[in-house]
């Protein structure tokens, strides 16, 4: 008779469960924000665009939607990838990559929103 | 079957996927659940996207000098971030307005199968016409 393998717990699934839903309401008032912003942007491109995150609020608000759509984001995807991919190395090596792809990303424009955010 | 599979891929275990869109009937509950997750899949990449472009954005001396330029290619990328441009707010409306609906579900409401088909129309309706407005709205203030 065949012994049934079951993968051990790792014994985070409900925090990763708990926390993408935490980001994702958190991702509700910096969406409304994000679309209000593209109202103001759209008013004068060329002039506000430039000027856009030497706002204060603007650039937290820029800051936190970035940070936490990759967040969201590379918790998604690791949804899906642990759905659709068999294989456990792969499995393993996609999610490091989004991981990886994430924080980079992540740190990457929150320097450039602060670039920007002081030299403009 | 199982054991050739085994080869090919090099898995250990004999684990099952979860099944695939090809082997159901269409339906407007599978349609959401599928297109939330294309949807997420389509903003996760575009959000990077537009990280590195403010990254870009950011590293210009003048910040506010734009090059133009009369080629072909420029028109051709133009009108292709226009697709892209219309495909992503579309997505992010939708995948905004459906996750709203998740977390209604989340929260134990909604699951009654007429109530969950209603309001799945409601949001594919909803995201439609959000995007109908932003895309209008553009092209207004890009006429006048």
């Amino acid at each position: 008779m065949n012994k049934i393998k079951i993968a051990p717990s790792t014994k985070s699934g409900s925090s990763h469960w708990l926390m993408q839903r935490f980001s994702a309401i958190a991702l509700i008032p910096l969406t409304i924000w994000l679309t209000l912003s593209f109202v103001e942007i759209l008013q004068d491109p060329q002039g506000y665009l430039p000027v856009f995150f030497a706002y204060p609020f603007n650039a937290v608000m820029g800051i936190l939607l970035i940070t936490t759509s990759l967040y969201h984001g590379s918790l998604g995807m690791r949804v899906i990838i642990e759905d659709y991919i068999t294989n456990s190395f792969k499995i393993y090596f996609y999610i490091m990559l989004v991981n990886f792809t994430s924080i980079l990303t992540a740190v990457a424009s929150v320097i450039a929103i602060l670039r920007l955010h002081l030299l403009s | 079957m199982i054991k050739k599979k085994k080869e090919q891929t090099g898995l250990k275990s004999n684990r099952p996927t979860s099944p695939h869109i090809q082997i159901y009937r269409w339906n407007i509950s599978s349609l959401t659940s599928i297109f939330h997750r294309l949807s997420g899949v389509a903003l996760y990449f575009s959000v990077i996207l537009i990280a590195w472009f403010i990254v870009f954005y950011s590293t210009k001396i003048n910040v506010g000098e734009t090059e133009t330029c009369d080629c072909l290619m420029m028109t051709v990328m133009r009108s292709i971030f226009t697709l892209a441009a219309i495909a992503i707010t579309f997505s992010l409306y939708y995948h905004f307005c459906n996750g709203i609906r998740h977390l209604f579900w989340d929260m134990g409401k909604g699951f009654d199968l007429k109530i969950a088909n209603r309001n799945a129309i409601i949001v594919i309706i909803s995201a439609l016409a959000l995007t109908i407005i932003s895309i209008s709205s553009v092209v207004y203030l890009k006429l006048f």
